[in-house]
């Protein structure tokens, strides 16, 4: 499949997801319609996978080298945590904002369709391309829903709504998101010296990773000092715009003009 | 300091993050005040064998007074939390600044210049924050790790390799050589050179270059448009690939059939390509063209250094061969040691080769020959203070493990 098939992936996923979301009202009541729903919730996302495969297949690459096809990583992956979220903790609003999110990351790429390109430039043909940027897209779909956890839990202390247990899940995301940072860092730094000779060069992209790694690190300092968890759920939610000059932010810096990361378009 | 009553825990701090932003600002400013003073010199790391002696010093400094003075109110707030949190901010910013302003050259008379915001990881600032950085993160290790405890694994894992990392990437920077190798096929050189110092280096070897090659994805065509300069994309939106049966079409225009296709060619008498094996062929590609309805069949070509290109021309368009991007450049080479050692190996993008300490890198090729470049450049490059900084990776790598392990533990409890 490619990118002409594009739309109609994009717009039958979000109907599932919208159908699905619908079919939570009367699955209160009604144990048919919850199957139903989540069963349109999941066909949703496996929509999106299935043209993921396909769309690799059609490439003869992984299509993780432009940021749109970031993009769509995200939004297959991004309502996943929110499904495993529900899951785990029996907490149920957060897949609602990650559909919304995927379907602002499916709308974006919908506009601003993709050149289909094969080629894949030498310095990209290495094993660690893969691990390097599907770390760094999962450990951003963790932030991105500790973000929004976070935004949710200030808008339930402003109403006097708190809620532990939430805290506690956006902590756990960022925890989490946290490693996987790590892991990309680490993985970026190794395969750089395989591929250019050197594991660090202060490139624009490299210097917004370490920033965004370091926000992350001074969360969880904060925490090691006990700061008031509440407090720290303002500085989830912000701390995810660090992240965005990161990831999109970068190619329209003043300093990307000598970013050896262009293939980032 | 402002001598706060709370109760002091070792590690704690006594003083809380006033002191400590303070602190941070008043190191950030004095790292400013040397570069004004210097008109924007930037920090000279020492060379070898300094670098390692400032290491062990600086180290001792850190045990000597994390072990004897562990208790002093002092001590505990230098290697606290509230000072490395600052201090983590205080790189943040730095790197802020880093990470928005070109790293590049400035007039040497602009504040930029003068401030060295544009050379921000080489400037005191940046030096003076990351110092006291290590010195805290240095104190809080010393601490954690004596007396040693199990449950303490993670902490030594992560903040040690950190530290390691960190200190020896930075020290290390003044020994990292990274040559250019220029080869030509059939020759052999020892002669490199440093890009920024544009001097000429012999190394301990050389390097005979027997075979550069290129391989290429296929090429494709393309509808030219002269009088936008831009290529027309067709209805699927794919860029049609050369191969024999492809068809591509173009709205209300026509389409392109190709009915035959060879990788490596070269004109006949008649003008009819024929088949040639190795370099000197170029790709020929037979297509029909179907103008609603008008009919022709002609040979496209990219062509080669001999070779024009071969274009047809459909309505106000034409009909173009584009060479495939380069999917992969490599170099077979002898490397020949002065004691009389010779090694065959094959030098390719991310595969590159070590030899007497040095790795080797194909780095790039005359572009403007393309797929007949004769030249090879090469990148030679010794680190020796790499080994300290990879145990530094592998340890925070292995510390996250714990940490991912712990944390999913301290999730099942919640
Ligand atoms: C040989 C070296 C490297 C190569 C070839 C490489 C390649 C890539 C590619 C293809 C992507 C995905 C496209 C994109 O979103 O821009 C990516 C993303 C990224 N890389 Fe690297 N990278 C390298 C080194 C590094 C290093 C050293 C870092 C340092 C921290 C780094 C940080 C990142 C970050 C933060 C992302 C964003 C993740 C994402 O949006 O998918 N990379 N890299």
């Amino acid at each position: 499949m490619t990118l002409v098939e594009f739309p109609a992936i994009a717009f039958a996923a979000v109907v599932c997801w919208a159908v699905g979301s619908l079919l939570q009202i009367p699955a209160k009541n009604s144990k048919v319609s919850g199957s139903l729903s989540w069963l349109f919730l999941f066909a949703g996302t496996l929509v999106l996978v299935w043209f993921l495969a396909s769309y690799w297949i059609a490439l003869d690459r992984p299509p993780l080298r432009t940021l749109g096809e970031t993009r769509l990583w995200y939004a297959t992956l991004i309502p996943v945590v929110g499904f495993l979220v529900e899951y785990r903790y029996k907490i149920g609003w957060l897949k609602y904002y990650c559909m919304g999110l995927a379907t602002v990351f499916l709308g974006i790429n919908y506009m601003h369709p993709d050149v289909f390109e094969k080629a894949l430039m030498p310095a990209l043909q290495s094993p660690w391309f893969v691990p390097h940027v599907v770390v760094y897209l999962v450990g951003y779909v963790l932030l991105a829903a500790s973000a929004v956890s976070g935004w949710h839990n200030v808008f339930l202390n402003f109403r006097g709504k708190r809620s532990t247990k939430g805290e506690s899940m956006s902590h756990y995301l960022a925890l989490l998101g946290f490693v996987l940072l790590t892991f990309g860092l680490i993985f970026g730094a190794l395969w750089a010296k395989e591929a250019w000779g050197h594991y660090w060069t202060w490139d624009p992209k490299e210097t917004w990773a370490f920033i965004s790694w370091l926000a992350y690190l001074g969360y969880l300092h904060l925490v090691a000092r006990k700061t008031d968890s509440r407090k720290l759920q303002w500085y989830l939610g912000l701390a995810f715009f660090v992240l965005l000059v990161c990831w999109f932010g970068v190619n329209y810096l003043p300093s990307a003009q000598n970013s050896v990361h262009t293939y980032s378009g | 300091m402002s001598g706060s009553s709370k109760t002091v825990k070792t590690g704690s701090a006594p003083a809380g993050f006033r002191d400590a932003a303070l602190f941070t600002f008043v190191a950030i400013l004095a790292g400013f005040g040397i570069e004004l003073l210097t008109s924007g010199g930037g920090i000279n790391v020492p060379g070898w064998p300094f670098n390692l002696v400032f290491l062990l010093l600086f180290g001792a400094v850190i045990f000597t007074v994390g072990l004897m003075f562990r208790e002093h109110p002092v001590v505990s707030w230098l290697g606290g939390i509230p000072l490395g949190l600052s201090l983590i901010i205080g790189i943040a910013l730095l790197s802020f600044i880093g990470g928005v302003l070109p790293q590049d050259k400035y007039p040497p008379d602009s504040l930029v210049a003068i401030l060295r915001l544009n050379g921000m990881f080489s400037s005191w600032p940046f030096a003076m924050v990351i110092l006291l950085f290590l010195f805290n993160l240095g104190l809080s290790l010393v601490w954690k790790t004596i007396p040693f405890r199990v449950a303490n694994l993670q902490f030594m894992l992560f903040h040690g390799g950190f530290w390691l990392a960190l200190s020896c990437g930075l020290l290390g920077s003044t020994q990292l050589e990274r040559l250019v190798v220029p080869l030509y096929e059939g020759k052999e050189s020892d002669v490199a050179y440093n890009r920024e110092s544009e001097t000429a280096i012999h190394l301990p070897f050389s390097i005979y270059l027997k075979d550069f090659q290129i391989d290429e994805y296929t090429p494709q065509f393309a509808l030219y448009d002269p009088q936008h300069d831009q290529v027309i994309e067709p209805k699927s939106k794919l860029m049609p690939e050369l191969r024999k049966g492809v068809k591509a079409e173009w709205d209300g225009l026509g389409s392109v059939t190709v009915l035959d296709y060879l990788v490596s060619a070269l004109p006949g008498a008649d003008g009819v390509p024929v088949p040639v094996e190795g370099k000197k062929g170029v790709p020929f590609a037979k297509v029909r063209i179907d103008e609603n309805g008008k009919i022709s069949e002609q040979w496209i070509s990219s062509g080669g250094p001999q070779l024009k290109p071969l274009f047809v021309p459909m309505g106000n368009y034409f009909i173009v061969m584009a060479d495939g991007a380069p999917k992969a450049f490599r170099s077979d080479v002898m490397l020949i040691s002065k004691g009389g050692e010779r090694k065959v190996q094959t030098l390719e993008v991310n595969k590159p080769v070590d030899f007497e300490g040095w790795k080797l890198y194909q780095m790039g090729y005359d572009e403007k020959a393309g797929r007949w470049s004769t030249l090879s450049l090469v990148e030679a490059v010794r680190d020796p203070w790499l080994p300290a900084v990879y145990l530094g990776f592998f340890m925070i790598m292995a510390g996250n493990v714990l940490y991912f392990w712990k944390g999913f533990k301290k999730m099942e409890e919640a």
